[in-house]
């Protein structure tokens, strides 16, 4: 027993030591990747407006004025310190942008793949206890076809059908601006907007969960202890989802975690058709303008967070699923 | 509360049956004070006008921060003013009440308005627009170009004179766009772009600033109630960042936008109101003239016959578009040249040229000469909005028989590119074609970093009647020398304008603003129909 632990521990401690290594790496990955951009912010800014036309002297003045760049190891201490640099376009911290757009894209994702992973795991349950049904087999064709529609398409496809023709919601943005409500018509003017966004998401999310969740439940009923569970004579409802669906829940919440894990680029696509204030529209801006301290901390954050994400996984693996805790202490 | 009185007094009026009339008289009463009361809400009710763009974010609204753009300015105009200002009649006063020239003296004399506001209350004075001019000489506002002036000095109660080096015709169109700035705010700021506190949007103009969200890309601006023109008549003034504006328009969620042109019927059906601009932006292929074989005036014009540009408006754009002056100046322009020379869509004439600088057709339709093929590299990116321009160039190229490799890329990846003279060809584009003719110097002179001026040093006399132009205030005489400077231009071709596309805006005629495009343009030549003298009474 006492080796075992400290097998366990060891083997804890030299995981540790492997995740701060890749976060290492994930830092310095996040630091270099976005200077090798082609072009800069200066020529994004300034090189192909007519109203200003800059002499070459304006040019190298300017370029100086913008570049902050003074190497990793600084980077990295100001990282220590949270300190994150300033935009180049607003020459305001990068941690005041981040922490505007932040919450829409909480809202947004978070809310997608709570609902995406609650109907897809549900459907899945059901679908997989209803083998060969019409139910479940029209479920599976039309799960399978969804799958293969990009964002893009559904994002547009909504648009054009309850905004543009029907009217019902908005095209654009998350809220309407400066508009002067109370509490209770905020939350339903939010509400209001964030629907579009929210169902091509979750129209996204939705078949790749369904569809996983009934391929693992139909390996788990042919289990013997399902057999058992049956004939106790205990109710349907328990049999799946106490039973059987625990145990078929293991990859749905691989899935469920990586999907939080891209959170910034997961709704980048969607945030940009619907105009929707989050990571992925700061991130997009930040790339079309060369606005470098912006697009390295969105992509450190982004990265840390898959990161971070995976480590979590792991420790919810054990608890969910004993096998994996045998697995540590073999 | 009312709704409950209400209540009671139909309560009342049921139990005391022989009182009625009475009764009667106090329900009149109280709905004639409940329909006064929602009436007053109503008409209280703020008046507001939402103008959309895809982008959203132009940077603060401030002269030192908003990005260099028209909609930038334009959005920075709503609270600065200027000494004097556009409108459809032209030229009119803004801050500066009148203004005159004495060409003894090289200078002007603006006689300022008495009894204007700063928004934070305080009065706007001579020593302000003194003020201006020593301070954008020593921190460039990159729209305004202040090298010409030698002086600026107070003169008499509220006049201030403005001595030129040397004549200097866009003095007044850089006048009226010089932002005039508040003394008491900016003579403690020694680093401007650094500079956004809220007293630095402080202006005189008809709009105060109440926000800017810079991830949303929205905007708040307030009538300013003491503008020294009345109040503006919308009180207040959102923009809204919106990817689709026939998508915003048609929603209600704006009531102003640029739209493509072939969304013109469904808007006008909509009741909405189309605007048309003169033109003034072009499509533009930069031809790389500092290398082989580009360097050839010959060669460029080859090309020129090779692009049948109205091909290009017809197939990538639906026919909305004319062919582009191949003097860059816009025929719209009161300079513009009608004599300047064109290059016609003629393959022949392209192949014959070919043929005549030693190339030759080889078996695969190509032109080659000295055993290598003529092969270019053209540069296509999105230059506004994503069209198929590279392609049917590229088409046209090769039907020719000049084999062209084209890349599609990310635009500031191309426009680095461009900067770097690494490409053969590019397209690429920009405005600004109906403002001062000074945009003839910035889109042609080798000294400019723009990837869309030609960086063009090979005529001396060009390089010399640009300067001239300059200098010349004659407006007949810089009539000539303009002309003179389109026809060399066409003739050595640096870079070719191929088309310029309809420009388009749609707006809601029931908000009670009749908006317009500015004949030359806001400003330098800001082709924008955000003009904020229509917003004023």
């Amino acid at each position: 027993m006492m080796l075992s632990s400290r097998r366990f521990t060891k083997k804890r401690i030299s995981l540790l030591f492997a995740y701060s290594l890749s976060a290492l790496l994930m830092i310095w990955l996040s630091y270099l990747l976005p200077s090798l951009l082609p072009g800069d912010f200066v020529t994004a800014m300034y090189s192909t407006s007519e109203d200003v036309t800059l002499t070459a002297a304006q040019e190298s003045e300017l370029r100086a004025y913008y570049s902050q760049d003074t190497g990793f190891a600084k980077y990295l201490i100001k990282l220590i310190r949270l300190d994150w640099g300033n935009s180049y376009a607003f020459l305001t911290p990068v941690s005041e942008l981040f922490f505007d757009a932040l919450p829409w894209t909480l809202l947004l994702l978070v809310s997608a793949n709570i609902l995406a992973a609650l109907t897809g795991f549900i459907a899945g349950v059901e679908a997989a206890f209803r083998r060969n049904s019409r139910f479940e087999r029209s479920l599976v064709s039309c799960g399978t076809i969804m799958e293969g529609l990009p964002e893009i398409c559904t994002g547009v496809i909504l648009l054009a059908v309850f905004s543009l023709y029907l009217g019902w919601f908005p095209a654009a943005g998350a809220e309407t601006a400066y508009a002067e409500l109370s509490f209770q018509e905020w939350l339903l003017d939010v509400g209001h907007h964030l629907t579009l966004p929210l169902a091509s998401l979750v129209i996204a999310y939705f078949p790749g969960n369904f569809l996983l969740t009934r391929t693992s439940m139909i390996m788990v009923i042919s289990q013997p202890y399902i057999k058992t569970a049956q004939a106790k004579g205990l109710s349907g409802l328990r049999i799946r989802y106490a039973h059987a669906a625990r145990n078929a829940l293991l990859p749905l919440v691989t899935r469920f975690g990586l999907r939080l894990a891209f959170t910034v680029t997961g709704a980048f696509v969607v945030e940009r058709i619907h105009a929707y204030p989050g990571l992925g529209t700061l991130l997009f801006n930040a790339i079309r303008l060369r606005d470098l301290p912006v697009i390295q901390a969105i992509v450190l954050i982004s990265s840390i967070m898959v990161l971070a994400m995976i480590m979590l996984l792991e420790l919810v693996y054990a608890s969910l699923d004993p096998r994996v805790q045998d697995a540590y202490q073999r | 509360m009312m709704a409950k009185k209400f209540a009671l007094t139909v309560h009342q009026n049921t139990q005391e049956d022989g009182d009625s009339l009475m009764a009667l008289i106090q329900r009149c009463t109280l709905s004639l004070i409940f329909i006064l009361f929602f009436g007053i809400i109503c008409f209280a009710s703020n008046s507001e006008i939402r103008i959309a763009d895809p982008s959203g974010d132009w940077g603060f609204p401030t002269p030192y921060r908003h990005y260099p753009r028209g909609p930038g300015y334009i959005r920075m105009s709503m609270i600065f003013d200027t000494l004097i200002w556009k409108d459809t009649t032209g030229v009119i006063p803004a801050l500066a009440e009148s203004w005159s020239y004495e060409p003894e003296t090289l200078s002007y004399l603006f006689t300022l308005r008495q009894g204007v506001k700063w928004h934070d209350g305080r009065p706007f004075t001579p020593a302000d627009v003194v003020f201006t001019f020593q301070y954008i000489k020593e921190h460039a506002y990159n729209f305004v170009r202040l090298d010409s002036v030698a002086s600026c000095e107070i003169e008499g109660e509220y006049q201030v004179r403005v001595k030129l080096r040397e004549p200097y015709a866009p003095f007044l169109a850089y006048m009226a766009t010089m932002p005039i700035l508040p003394k008491h705010v900016w003579n403690k700021v020694s680093d401007p772009k650094k500079y956004v506190q809220p007293d630095s949007f402080i202006g005189t103009g008809p709009y105060t600033f109440v926000d800017f969200h810079k991830v949303k890309g929205t905007y708040l601006f307030e009538a300013f109630a003491d503008y020294y023109q009345g109040r503006p008549k919308i009180d207040r003034l959102i923009y809204i960042k919106a990817d689709d504006p026939l998508l915003a328009l048609l929603t209600g969620k704006a009531d102003l936008a640029q739209i493509e042109p072939n969304m013109v019927k469904i808007l006008e059906k909509k009741g909405m109101t189309i605007l048309r601009n003169q033109r003034g932006w072009n499509k533009k292929l930069m031809i790389n003239h500092t290398k082989e074989p580009f360097s050839n005036k010959e060669f460029r014009h080859a090309l020129a016959h090779a692009i049948n540009r109205q091909e290009i408006i017809d197939k990538a754009h639906q026919g909305h578009g004319t062919v582009a002056s191949d003097g860059l100046l816009s025929p719209d322009h009161e300079f513009y040249n009608p004599k300047t020379p064109s290059y016609e869509y003629n393959p022949a004439k392209a192949r014959k040229i070919l043929t005549s600088l030693g190339y030759t057709h080889g078996k695969d339709g190509f032109f080659t000469k000295d055993g290598k093929p003529l092969r270019v590299r053209l540069l296509a990116s999105t230059v506004t909005t994503t069209d198929r321009d590279g392609e049917i160039i590229r088409h046209q190229l090769e039907q020719v028989g000049i084999a062209v490799d084209l890349q599609m890329q990310e635009k500031t990846a191309a426009d680095t590119q461009i900067k770097a003279w690494d490409f053969d060809l590019a397209v690429s584009g920009h405005g600004g074609l109906l403002g001062d003719a000074v945009i003839l110097n910035r889109m042609i002179s080798p000294d400019t970093g723009s990837v869309n001026s030609a960086r063009y040093a090979g005529s001396t006399k060009l390089l010399r009647l640009l300067k001239e132009q300059l200098h010349t205030t004659g407006k007949e005489k810089r009539r000539l020398i303009l002309a003179e400077i389109q026809k060399i231009y066409a003739e050595e071709l640096p870079a070719l304008s191929l088309y310029y596309p309809e420009s388009t805006a749609a707006y809601n005629p029931k908000k009670g603003i009749s908006w317009y495009f500015t004949p030359g343009g806001i400003g330098t030549g800001i082709p924008i129909c955000q003009n904020k003298a229509a917003l004023l009474r």
